[in-house]
Protein backbone atom coordinates (compact mmCIF):
# COMPACT_ATOMS: atom_id res chain seq x y z
CA UNK A 1 0.00 0.00 0.00
CA UNK A 2 1.03 3.24 -1.04
CA UNK A 3 1.96 6.03 1.53
CA UNK A 4 -1.84 7.12 3.18
CA UNK A 5 -3.38 10.22 1.46
CA UNK A 6 -5.14 12.60 3.72
CA UNK A 7 -7.33 16.31 3.77
CA UNK A 8 -6.67 18.31 6.64
CA UNK A 9 -9.22 20.76 6.91
CA UNK A 10 -8.43 23.65 9.44
CA UNK A 11 -11.90 25.45 9.58
CA UNK A 12 -10.16 28.44 11.68
CA UNK A 13 -9.47 29.24 7.97
CA UNK A 14 -12.07 28.82 6.20
CA UNK A 15 -14.00 32.25 5.08
CA UNK A 16 -17.05 30.60 3.51
CA UNK A 17 -16.22 31.21 -0.10
CA UNK A 18 -17.58 27.71 -1.10
CA UNK A 19 -15.13 27.49 -4.27
CA UNK A 20 -14.71 24.19 -2.61
CA UNK A 21 -18.05 23.28 -3.32
CA UNK A 22 -17.73 25.02 -7.13
CA UNK A 23 -14.73 22.77 -7.49
CA UNK A 24 -16.03 19.67 -6.47
CA UNK A 25 -19.26 20.13 -8.38
CA UNK A 26 -17.60 21.08 -11.67
CA UNK A 27 -14.73 18.67 -11.60
CA UNK A 28 -16.84 15.72 -10.76
CA UNK A 29 -19.65 17.18 -12.81
CA UNK A 30 -22.06 16.88 -10.43
CA UNK A 31 -26.11 18.34 -11.69
CA UNK A 32 -27.10 21.65 -9.59
CA UNK A 33 -29.90 20.67 -7.51
CA UNK A 34 -32.32 23.43 -6.53
CA UNK A 35 -31.37 25.66 -3.45
CA UNK A 36 -32.92 24.55 0.39
CA UNK A 37 -33.50 27.58 2.25
CA UNK A 38 -31.62 26.74 5.50
CA UNK A 39 -31.44 30.55 7.27
CA UNK A 40 -28.48 30.80 6.82
CA UNK A 41 -26.14 30.70 3.71
CA UNK A 42 -25.16 27.00 3.93
CA UNK A 43 -26.96 25.31 1.06
CA UNK A 44 -27.24 22.12 1.16
CA UNK A 45 -29.00 21.11 4.60
CA UNK A 46 -26.92 17.65 4.68
CA UNK A 47 -24.69 15.75 2.04
CA UNK A 48 -26.30 14.84 -1.50
CA UNK A 49 -25.46 12.88 -4.01
CA UNK A 50 -25.12 15.74 -6.55
CA UNK A 51 -23.13 17.62 -3.50
CA UNK A 52 -19.92 16.02 -1.89
CA UNK A 53 -18.18 18.88 -0.76
CA UNK A 54 -20.90 21.14 1.63
CA UNK A 55 -19.55 24.48 3.53
CA UNK A 56 -21.17 24.26 6.83
CA UNK A 57 -22.24 27.85 8.45
CA UNK A 58 -23.03 28.09 11.86
CA UNK A 59 -23.72 30.40 14.30
CA UNK A 60 -22.42 29.77 18.20
CA UNK A 61 -23.60 32.29 20.62
CA UNK A 62 -20.95 33.23 22.55
CA UNK A 63 -18.92 31.07 21.10
CA UNK A 64 -15.97 33.60 19.83
CA UNK A 65 -12.79 34.14 23.77
CA UNK A 66 -14.38 37.61 24.84
CA UNK A 67 -17.80 35.97 24.75
CA UNK A 68 -19.01 37.26 21.66
CA UNK A 69 -21.58 35.28 18.79
CA UNK A 70 -19.20 32.97 16.79
CA UNK A 71 -19.74 32.76 13.35
CA UNK A 72 -18.18 28.80 12.48
CA UNK A 73 -17.59 28.13 8.81
CA UNK A 74 -16.70 24.08 8.07
CA UNK A 75 -16.18 22.88 4.91
CA UNK A 76 -17.13 18.99 5.56
CA UNK A 77 -16.13 16.18 2.86
CA UNK A 78 -16.80 12.42 3.37
CA UNK A 79 -13.74 11.46 6.51
CA UNK A 80 -12.47 8.35 4.51
CA UNK A 81 -12.20 6.72 7.85
CA UNK A 82 -9.48 4.06 8.28
CA UNK A 83 -12.50 1.59 9.76
CA UNK A 84 -15.13 2.51 7.43
CA UNK A 85 -19.01 1.94 8.15
CA UNK A 86 -19.95 2.50 4.45
CA UNK A 87 -16.95 -0.47 3.21
CA UNK A 88 -18.10 -2.60 6.14
CA UNK A 89 -21.66 -2.64 5.33
CA UNK A 90 -21.69 -3.13 1.64
CA UNK A 91 -22.58 -6.64 0.21
CA UNK A 92 -21.33 -6.17 -3.18
CA UNK A 93 -17.85 -5.53 -2.56
CA UNK A 94 -18.47 -2.21 -4.57
CA UNK A 95 -17.47 0.18 -1.71
CA UNK A 96 -13.54 -0.52 -1.77
CA UNK A 97 -10.43 1.15 -0.72
CA UNK A 98 -7.39 2.06 -2.54
CA UNK A 99 -4.41 1.65 -2.33
CA UNK A 100 -3.85 5.76 -0.62
CA UNK A 101 -6.45 4.71 1.94
CA UNK A 102 -9.22 6.40 0.51
CA UNK A 103 -12.89 4.76 0.31
CA UNK A 104 -14.19 4.77 -3.27
CA UNK A 105 -17.84 3.50 -5.01
CA UNK A 106 -17.63 1.33 -7.82
CA UNK A 107 -20.38 2.59 -9.91
CA UNK A 108 -20.01 -0.41 -11.82
CA UNK A 109 -20.82 -2.87 -9.07
CA UNK A 110 -22.80 -1.17 -6.61
CA UNK A 111 -26.46 -2.36 -7.42
CA UNK A 112 -28.25 0.27 -5.07
CA UNK A 113 -29.32 -1.47 -2.06
CA UNK A 114 -28.84 1.57 0.41
CA UNK A 115 -27.32 -0.28 2.75
CA UNK A 116 -24.38 2.05 2.89
CA UNK A 117 -26.03 5.20 3.33
CA UNK A 118 -27.64 4.30 7.12
CA UNK A 119 -24.22 2.73 7.94
CA UNK A 120 -22.30 5.95 7.83
CA UNK A 121 -21.95 7.53 10.86
CA UNK A 122 -21.59 10.74 8.98
CA UNK A 123 -24.32 10.99 7.00
CA UNK A 124 -22.35 11.64 3.73
CA UNK A 125 -23.20 8.36 1.66
CA UNK A 126 -26.24 9.90 -1.07
CA UNK A 127 -28.55 7.65 -3.19
CA UNK A 128 -28.48 8.70 -6.44
CA UNK A 129 -31.99 7.95 -8.46
CA UNK A 130 -30.61 8.70 -11.78
CA UNK A 131 -27.88 6.20 -11.47
CA UNK A 132 -29.45 3.96 -9.47
CA UNK A 133 -26.39 3.99 -7.03
CA UNK A 134 -24.93 5.57 -3.87
CA UNK A 135 -22.97 8.31 -4.10
CA UNK A 136 -20.21 10.00 -1.84
CA UNK A 137 -16.91 11.96 -2.47
CA UNK A 138 -14.22 10.11 -4.41
CA UNK A 139 -11.26 12.16 -2.97
CA UNK A 140 -10.81 13.04 -6.72
CA UNK A 141 -9.65 9.31 -7.04
CA UNK A 142 -8.89 10.14 -10.88
CA UNK A 143 -7.35 13.64 -9.96
CA UNK A 144 -4.88 11.72 -7.01
CA UNK A 145 -3.82 8.78 -9.56
CA UNK A 146 -2.78 11.35 -11.82
CA UNK A 147 -0.71 13.67 -9.70
CA UNK A 148 -3.10 16.07 -8.34
CA UNK A 149 -4.59 17.19 -5.26
CA UNK A 150 -8.32 16.97 -4.66
CA UNK A 151 -10.07 19.53 -6.57
CA UNK A 152 -11.81 21.21 -3.51
CA UNK A 153 -7.86 21.51 -1.93
CA UNK A 154 -6.42 23.31 -5.22
CA UNK A 155 -8.87 25.72 -5.28
CA UNK A 156 -9.19 26.67 -1.73
CA UNK A 157 -7.89 29.89 -1.57
CA UNK A 158 -7.12 30.10 2.25
CA UNK A 159 -5.52 26.67 2.69
CA UNK A 160 -8.19 25.53 4.71
CA UNK A 161 -8.17 22.67 2.79
CA UNK A 162 -5.03 21.16 2.28
CA UNK A 163 -3.62 17.72 1.02
CA UNK A 164 -0.63 15.66 1.86
CA UNK A 165 0.32 12.49 3.33
CA UNK A 166 -1.50 11.83 6.30
CA UNK A 167 1.68 11.38 8.98
CA UNK A 168 2.77 15.55 7.92
CA UNK A 169 -0.67 16.35 7.56
CA UNK A 170 -1.54 15.58 11.51
CA UNK A 171 1.94 17.06 12.84
CA UNK A 172 0.93 20.41 11.09
CA UNK A 173 -2.71 20.38 12.46
CA UNK A 174 -1.14 19.47 15.98
CA UNK A 175 1.17 22.70 15.72
CA UNK A 176 -1.91 24.97 14.43
CA UNK A 177 -3.78 23.67 17.18
CA UNK A 178 -1.13 24.74 19.80
CA UNK A 179 -1.02 28.17 17.56
CA UNK A 180 -4.27 28.95 17.97
CA UNK A 181 -4.78 27.85 21.74
CA UNK A 182 -1.91 30.41 22.62
CA UNK A 183 -4.53 33.29 20.26
CA UNK A 184 -7.19 31.80 22.92
CA UNK A 185 -9.59 29.99 20.94
CA UNK A 186 -9.24 27.24 24.43
CA UNK A 187 -11.70 24.80 22.60
CA UNK A 188 -9.45 24.73 19.51
CA UNK A 189 -9.27 21.04 18.53
CA UNK A 190 -8.55 18.20 16.35
CA UNK A 191 -11.29 16.23 14.52
CA UNK A 192 -10.46 12.20 13.73
CA UNK A 193 -6.73 12.93 13.40
CA UNK A 194 -5.85 10.34 15.80
CA UNK A 195 -4.60 6.85 14.13
CA UNK A 196 -5.69 5.42 17.71
CA UNK A 197 -8.90 7.23 18.57
CA UNK A 198 -12.18 6.36 16.87
CA UNK A 199 -13.01 4.66 13.84
CA UNK A 200 -9.05 3.82 13.71
CA UNK A 201 -8.82 8.10 12.73
CA UNK A 202 -10.12 9.90 9.50
CA UNK A 203 -8.04 10.36 6.61
CA UNK A 204 -10.24 13.35 5.94
CA UNK A 205 -9.44 15.26 9.43
CA UNK A 206 -10.63 18.60 10.91
CA UNK A 207 -9.60 21.44 13.12
CA UNK A 208 -12.43 22.59 14.90
CA UNK A 209 -12.84 25.96 17.06
CA UNK A 210 -15.56 24.09 19.70
CA UNK A 211 -17.15 20.78 20.40
CA UNK A 212 -18.00 18.55 17.65
CA UNK A 213 -21.23 18.70 18.76
CA UNK A 214 -21.45 22.65 18.00
CA UNK A 215 -20.92 21.28 14.30
CA UNK A 216 -22.98 18.34 14.42
CA UNK A 217 -20.48 15.64 14.43
CA UNK A 218 -20.52 12.89 16.72
CA UNK A 219 -18.36 12.67 19.74
CA UNK A 220 -17.20 9.47 19.42
CA UNK A 221 -18.62 7.54 16.56
CA UNK A 222 -18.05 3.91 16.94
CA UNK A 223 -18.13 1.44 13.85
CA UNK A 224 -21.54 -0.05 13.47
CA UNK A 225 -20.33 -3.42 12.67
CA UNK A 226 -18.96 -3.70 16.04
CA UNK A 227 -22.36 -4.39 17.22
CA UNK A 228 -22.98 -7.72 14.97
CA UNK A 229 -21.26 -9.98 17.47
CA UNK A 230 -23.32 -8.89 20.19
CA UNK A 231 -26.49 -8.44 18.21
CA UNK A 232 -25.74 -12.00 16.34
CA UNK A 233 -25.02 -13.85 20.01
CA UNK A 234 -28.85 -12.56 21.39
CA UNK A 235 -30.37 -13.81 18.12
CA UNK A 236 -29.06 -17.36 18.73
CA UNK A 237 -30.68 -17.25 22.37
CA UNK A 238 -33.53 -16.02 21.03
CA UNK A 239 -33.67 -19.22 18.39
CA UNK A 240 -32.77 -21.16 21.08
CA UNK A 241 -35.59 -20.11 23.39
CA UNK A 242 -38.09 -20.09 20.11
CA UNK A 243 -36.25 -24.28 19.32
CA UNK A 244 -36.90 -25.13 23.13
CA UNK A 245 -40.25 -23.44 23.10
CA UNK A 246 -41.13 -25.46 19.64
CA UNK A 247 -39.87 -28.74 20.91
CA UNK A 248 -42.08 -28.53 24.46
CA UNK A 249 -45.02 -27.79 22.51
CA UNK A 250 -44.72 -30.79 20.07
CA UNK A 251 -43.83 -32.89 22.67
CA UNK A 252 -46.45 -32.45 25.16
CA UNK A 253 -49.19 -34.75 25.71
CA UNK A 254 -52.24 -34.30 24.08
CA UNK A 255 -54.58 -34.40 27.11
CA UNK A 256 -57.96 -33.33 26.11
CA UNK A 257 -60.63 -33.88 23.40
CA UNK A 258 -58.87 -32.21 20.37
CA UNK A 259 -61.97 -29.16 18.77
CA UNK B 1 -29.67 18.69 14.01
CA UNK B 2 -28.87 15.44 12.87
CA UNK B 3 -26.65 15.05 9.88
CA UNK B 4 -27.59 11.66 9.09
CA UNK B 5 -29.38 9.92 6.45
CA UNK B 6 -31.76 7.70 6.40
CA UNK B 7 -32.00 4.48 3.32
CA UNK B 8 -35.85 5.45 2.54
CA UNK B 9 -36.49 2.17 1.94
CA UNK B 10 -39.63 1.95 1.14
CA UNK B 11 -43.00 -0.54 2.98
CA UNK B 12 -42.25 -3.35 0.90
CA UNK B 13 -39.49 -3.94 2.88
CA UNK B 14 -40.53 -4.28 5.75
CA UNK B 15 -43.44 -6.81 3.89
CA UNK B 16 -40.27 -9.05 3.10
CA UNK B 17 -38.92 -8.53 6.61
CA UNK B 18 -42.61 -9.64 7.39
CA UNK B 19 -43.00 -12.73 4.84
CA UNK B 20 -38.79 -14.05 5.01
CA UNK B 21 -39.53 -14.21 9.01
CA UNK B 22 -43.05 -16.05 8.60
CA UNK B 23 -41.30 -18.31 6.17
CA UNK B 24 -38.41 -19.31 8.49
CA UNK B 25 -41.23 -20.01 11.56
CA UNK B 26 -43.33 -22.00 9.07
CA UNK B 27 -40.24 -23.72 7.77
CA UNK B 28 -39.20 -24.39 12.01
CA UNK B 29 -42.12 -24.99 12.82
CA UNK B 30 -42.77 -27.91 9.87
CA UNK B 31 -38.83 -29.75 10.52
CA UNK B 32 -39.54 -29.65 14.27
CA UNK B 33 -43.04 -31.38 14.12
CA UNK B 34 -41.30 -34.00 11.37
CA UNK B 35 -38.54 -34.45 13.69
CA UNK B 36 -40.39 -35.63 16.66
CA UNK B 37 -43.50 -37.79 14.95
CA UNK B 38 -43.37 -36.92 11.18
CA UNK B 39 -46.62 -39.59 11.25
CA UNK B 40 -48.92 -37.52 13.71
CA UNK B 41 -47.90 -34.02 12.71
CA UNK B 42 -47.95 -35.16 8.86
CA UNK B 43 -50.44 -32.26 8.32
CA UNK B 44 -47.96 -29.62 10.60
CA UNK B 45 -45.10 -30.33 8.48
CA UNK B 46 -46.70 -30.14 4.98
CA UNK B 47 -48.76 -27.12 5.60
CA UNK B 48 -45.03 -25.88 7.04
CA UNK B 49 -42.98 -26.64 4.43
CA UNK B 50 -45.93 -25.48 1.53
CA UNK B 51 -46.38 -21.65 2.98
CA UNK B 52 -42.71 -21.73 3.62
CA UNK B 53 -42.19 -21.61 0.17
CA UNK B 54 -45.20 -19.70 -0.75
CA UNK B 55 -44.16 -16.82 1.67
CA UNK B 56 -40.72 -16.86 0.53
CA UNK B 57 -41.69 -16.63 -3.50
CA UNK B 58 -42.44 -13.08 -2.91
CA UNK B 59 -39.33 -11.82 -1.40
CA UNK B 60 -36.23 -12.00 -3.95
CA UNK B 61 -38.71 -10.20 -6.19
CA UNK B 62 -39.48 -7.63 -3.80
CA UNK B 63 -35.79 -7.68 -2.85
CA UNK B 64 -34.45 -6.96 -6.44
CA UNK B 65 -37.40 -4.42 -7.22
CA UNK B 66 -36.17 -2.54 -4.72
CA UNK B 67 -32.57 -1.99 -5.69
CA UNK B 68 -31.80 1.34 -7.53
CA UNK B 69 -30.15 -1.15 -10.39
CA UNK B 70 -32.45 -4.10 -10.51
CA UNK B 71 -29.98 -6.31 -13.19
CA UNK B 72 -27.37 -5.90 -11.04
CA UNK B 73 -29.02 -8.25 -8.33
CA UNK B 74 -26.37 -11.22 -8.23
CA UNK B 75 -23.91 -8.74 -7.27
CA UNK B 76 -25.10 -9.85 -3.91
CA UNK B 77 -23.54 -12.70 -4.34
CA UNK B 78 -20.15 -11.65 -5.09
CA UNK B 79 -18.95 -10.83 -2.18
CA UNK B 80 -18.97 -12.17 1.40
CA UNK B 81 -19.05 -9.97 4.40
CA UNK B 82 -19.18 -11.78 7.73
CA UNK B 83 -19.58 -8.15 8.93
CA UNK B 84 -22.34 -6.97 6.65
CA UNK B 85 -25.71 -8.31 7.58
CA UNK B 86 -27.14 -7.87 4.64
CA UNK B 87 -24.45 -9.78 2.93
CA UNK B 88 -24.68 -12.51 5.22
CA UNK B 89 -29.01 -11.98 4.64
CA UNK B 90 -28.47 -12.30 1.06
CA UNK B 91 -26.72 -15.45 1.22
CA UNK B 92 -29.22 -16.71 4.32
CA UNK B 93 -31.63 -16.25 1.20
CA UNK B 94 -29.83 -18.20 -1.47
CA UNK B 95 -29.23 -21.32 1.12
CA UNK B 96 -32.93 -21.00 2.12
CA UNK B 97 -34.36 -20.95 -0.71
CA UNK B 98 -32.86 -24.12 -2.20
CA UNK B 99 -34.53 -25.53 1.30
CA UNK B 100 -37.87 -24.56 0.96
CA UNK B 101 -37.72 -25.41 -2.69
CA UNK B 102 -36.53 -29.23 -2.03
CA UNK B 103 -38.20 -29.54 1.12
CA UNK B 104 -42.23 -28.44 -0.48
CA UNK B 105 -40.71 -30.83 -3.60
CA UNK B 106 -40.57 -33.71 -1.74
CA UNK B 107 -43.96 -33.02 0.28
CA UNK B 108 -45.66 -32.74 -3.03
CA UNK B 109 -43.88 -35.85 -4.09
CA UNK B 110 -44.68 -37.61 -1.24
CA UNK B 111 -48.59 -36.06 -1.45
CA UNK B 112 -48.69 -37.39 -4.82
CA UNK B 113 -47.68 -40.69 -4.06
CA UNK B 114 -44.61 -40.63 -6.49
CA UNK B 115 -42.16 -40.79 -3.76
CA UNK B 116 -42.39 -42.93 -0.43
CA UNK B 117 -39.23 -42.80 1.93
CA UNK B 118 -37.97 -40.03 1.38
CA UNK B 119 -37.34 -39.78 5.57
CA UNK B 120 -33.69 -39.19 5.68
CA UNK B 121 -33.10 -36.86 2.75
CA UNK B 122 -35.88 -34.56 4.24
CA UNK B 123 -34.93 -34.75 7.73
CA UNK B 124 -31.18 -33.26 6.21
CA UNK B 125 -33.21 -30.62 4.17
CA UNK B 126 -35.06 -29.61 7.24
CA UNK B 127 -32.10 -29.50 9.43
CA UNK B 128 -30.34 -26.98 7.02
CA UNK B 129 -32.64 -25.41 6.10
CA UNK B 130 -33.61 -24.73 9.53
CA UNK B 131 -30.29 -23.67 10.14
CA UNK B 132 -31.16 -20.80 7.28
CA UNK B 133 -34.58 -20.26 8.71
CA UNK B 134 -33.72 -18.76 11.34
CA UNK B 135 -31.18 -16.65 9.84
CA UNK B 136 -33.53 -15.24 7.51
CA UNK B 137 -35.80 -14.10 10.10
CA UNK B 138 -33.30 -12.64 12.71
CA UNK B 139 -31.00 -10.97 9.92
CA UNK B 140 -32.94 -8.29 9.43
CA UNK B 141 -32.94 -7.02 12.88
CA UNK B 142 -29.06 -7.28 13.29
CA UNK B 143 -28.68 -5.25 9.93
CA UNK B 144 -31.11 -2.67 11.41
CA UNK B 145 -28.61 -2.78 14.80
CA UNK B 146 -25.28 -2.72 12.60
CA UNK B 147 -26.13 0.97 11.06
CA UNK B 148 -25.67 4.45 12.62
CA UNK B 149 -29.60 5.38 13.09
CA UNK B 150 -30.29 6.10 16.51
CA UNK B 151 -33.27 4.12 17.52
CA UNK B 152 -32.05 1.01 15.79
CA UNK B 153 -28.07 1.38 17.07
CA UNK B 154 -29.55 2.46 20.45
CA UNK B 155 -31.81 -0.43 21.81
CA UNK B 156 -30.42 -4.22 21.88
CA UNK B 157 -32.38 -7.62 20.57
CA UNK B 158 -33.55 -6.39 16.94
CA UNK B 159 -32.61 -9.50 15.82
CA UNK B 160 -33.90 -11.84 18.74
CA UNK B 161 -37.49 -9.48 18.64
CA UNK B 162 -37.90 -10.06 14.82
CA UNK B 163 -36.63 -14.12 15.14
CA UNK B 164 -39.14 -14.41 17.59
CA UNK B 165 -41.71 -12.23 15.56
CA UNK B 166 -40.91 -14.77 12.92
CA UNK B 167 -42.05 -17.69 15.07
CA UNK B 168 -45.40 -16.42 16.20
CA UNK B 169 -46.15 -15.02 12.72
CA UNK B 170 -45.33 -18.62 11.27
CA UNK B 171 -46.87 -20.63 14.19
CA UNK B 172 -50.10 -18.49 13.48
CA UNK B 173 -49.76 -18.87 9.26
CA UNK B 174 -49.79 -22.91 10.11
CA UNK B 175 -52.66 -22.57 12.37
CA UNK B 176 -54.60 -21.26 10.36
CA UNK B 177 -54.09 -22.70 6.99
CA UNK B 178 -54.72 -26.32 9.16
CA UNK B 179 -58.14 -24.55 10.57
CA UNK B 180 -58.69 -23.45 7.24
CA UNK B 181 -58.20 -26.68 5.08
CA UNK B 182 -60.48 -28.83 8.44
CA UNK B 183 -56.88 -30.88 9.70
CA UNK B 184 -56.69 -29.44 12.98
CA UNK B 185 -56.81 -33.25 14.70
CA UNK B 186 -53.16 -33.60 16.19
CA UNK B 187 -51.14 -30.29 15.40
CA UNK B 188 -53.61 -27.35 16.84
CA UNK B 189 -52.96 -27.96 20.30
CA UNK B 190 -48.77 -28.09 20.04
CA UNK B 191 -49.05 -24.20 17.35
CA UNK B 192 -51.46 -23.07 20.14
CA UNK B 193 -48.86 -23.29 22.48
CA UNK B 194 -45.67 -22.27 20.24
CA UNK B 195 -48.07 -19.00 19.82
CA UNK B 196 -47.91 -18.50 23.59
CA UNK B 197 -44.51 -19.39 24.03
CA UNK B 198 -43.02 -16.87 21.20
CA UNK B 199 -45.32 -14.44 21.97
CA UNK B 200 -43.65 -14.45 25.53
CA UNK B 201 -39.98 -14.26 23.78
CA UNK B 202 -41.43 -11.28 21.31
CA UNK B 203 -42.53 -9.38 24.27
CA UNK B 204 -39.80 -9.85 26.23
CA UNK B 205 -37.39 -8.98 23.06
CA UNK B 206 -39.50 -5.72 23.26
CA UNK B 207 -39.03 -4.65 26.55
CA UNK B 208 -34.86 -5.46 25.76
CA UNK B 209 -34.99 -3.30 22.98
CA UNK B 210 -37.01 -0.51 24.72
CA UNK B 211 -34.95 -0.78 27.97
CA UNK B 212 -31.83 -0.81 26.55
CA UNK B 213 -32.70 2.28 23.84
CA UNK B 214 -33.67 4.41 26.98
CA UNK B 215 -30.57 3.92 29.12
CA UNK B 216 -28.08 3.72 26.16
CA UNK B 217 -26.79 7.12 27.31
CA UNK B 218 -26.94 8.80 23.77
CA UNK B 219 -28.87 11.82 23.46
CA UNK B 220 -29.95 10.82 19.85
CA UNK B 221 -30.95 7.34 20.61
CA UNK B 222 -33.53 8.67 23.47
CA UNK B 223 -34.82 11.09 21.17
CA UNK B 224 -35.30 8.68 18.36
CA UNK B 225 -37.17 6.44 20.70
CA UNK B 226 -39.30 8.87 22.00
CA UNK B 227 -40.82 8.82 17.88
CA UNK B 228 -41.51 5.33 18.98
CA UNK B 229 -43.11 5.43 22.53
CA UNK B 230 -44.38 9.48 22.26
CA UNK B 231 -44.24 10.44 19.38
CA UNK B 232 -45.73 9.96 15.69
CA UNK B 233 -45.51 6.15 16.05
CA UNK B 234 -46.70 5.72 19.73
CA UNK B 235 -50.07 4.45 18.46
CA UNK B 236 -48.99 2.14 15.82
CA UNK B 237 -46.49 0.69 18.21
CA UNK B 238 -48.37 0.84 21.62
CA UNK B 239 -51.75 0.07 20.47
CA UNK B 240 -51.23 -1.84 17.26
CA UNK B 241 -47.69 -3.92 17.85
CA UNK B 242 -47.88 -4.43 21.75
CA UNK B 243 -51.71 -4.46 23.14
CA UNK B 244 -53.43 -5.58 19.72
CA UNK B 245 -50.79 -7.69 17.91
CA UNK B 246 -49.16 -8.62 20.87
CA UNK B 247 -50.50 -8.66 24.41
CA UNK B 248 -54.31 -9.54 23.35
CA UNK B 249 -53.57 -12.25 21.66
CA UNK B 250 -51.14 -13.42 24.50
CA UNK B 251 -53.92 -13.35 26.94
CA UNK B 252 -56.33 -15.27 24.60
CA UNK B 253 -53.64 -18.00 23.86
CA UNK B 254 -53.34 -18.31 27.78
CA UNK B 255 -57.16 -18.54 28.34
CA UNK B 256 -57.35 -21.00 24.99
CA UNK B 257 -54.60 -23.61 26.50
CA UNK B 258 -57.56 -25.21 28.44
CA UNK B 259 -60.57 -24.21 26.57
CA UNK B 260 -59.58 -24.34 23.00
CA UNK B 261 -61.72 -23.23 21.12
CA UNK B 262 -61.25 -23.06 17.61
CA UNK B 263 -62.62 -19.53 17.11
CA UNK B 264 -60.20 -17.99 19.68
CA UNK B 265 -57.33 -19.76 18.20
CA UNK B 266 -58.42 -17.99 14.75
CA UNK B 267 -58.40 -14.46 16.62
CA UNK B 268 -55.24 -15.22 18.12
CA UNK B 269 -53.76 -16.31 15.06
CA UNK B 270 -54.49 -13.36 12.92
CA UNK B 271 -53.65 -10.60 15.43
CA UNK B 272 -50.39 -12.11 15.93
CA UNK B 273 -49.83 -11.92 12.41
CA UNK B 274 -51.60 -8.34 12.29
CA UNK B 275 -49.13 -7.19 14.79
CA UNK B 276 -45.65 -9.00 13.13
CA UNK B 277 -46.17 -7.00 11.15
CA UNK B 278 -46.59 -3.53 12.84
CA UNK B 279 -44.03 -4.21 15.07
CA UNK B 280 -41.44 -4.80 12.58
CA UNK B 281 -43.00 -2.06 9.70
CA UNK B 282 -43.14 0.66 12.88
CA UNK B 283 -39.65 0.23 14.12
CA UNK B 284 -38.05 0.61 10.89
CA UNK B 285 -40.47 3.48 9.74
CA UNK B 286 -39.58 4.91 13.52
CA UNK B 287 -35.77 4.46 12.89
CA UNK B 288 -35.54 6.04 9.17
CA UNK B 289 -37.19 9.40 10.55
Amino acid sequence: MARTLAMFTDTSLCIGCRACQVACKQWNELDMEVPDWTGTYQNHTHFTDKTFRLVRFIEEPGGKPNGDLAWLLMSDVCKHCADAGCLNACPTGAIYRTEYGTVNINQDLCNGCRYCVPACPFGVVSFNEQTGTAKKCTFCNDRIHNGLGPACAKACPTESIQFGFRDELVGKAQKRVEHLKAMGFKEAQLYGADARGFLSGLNAFFLLLGKPSTYGLPESPSLPQKRVLAESLLSIGSALLVGVGALVAFRQRNGGKEE
Amino acid sequence: MSLLQSPHWPVLIDVYFFLGGLAGGAFVIATIAHLLDARRFRDVSRVGYYLALLALIPCPIILIVDLGVPLRFMNMVRAFNPLSPMSMGAWALLGFSVCAFLAALMTLLEDAGRARNLGGAKIVVGVVGGFFAFFLAAYPGVLLSATARPLWAGGHALGALFLAVGASTGAAAVALVLMLIGRTAAGLAPLRTMLVLALLIQLLAVVVFVMSAQSSGSLASTRALATLTSGSHSLTFWLGAIVVGSVLPLVIGLVNVKRRSPGLTALASILVLIGGFLVKFVIVAAGQM
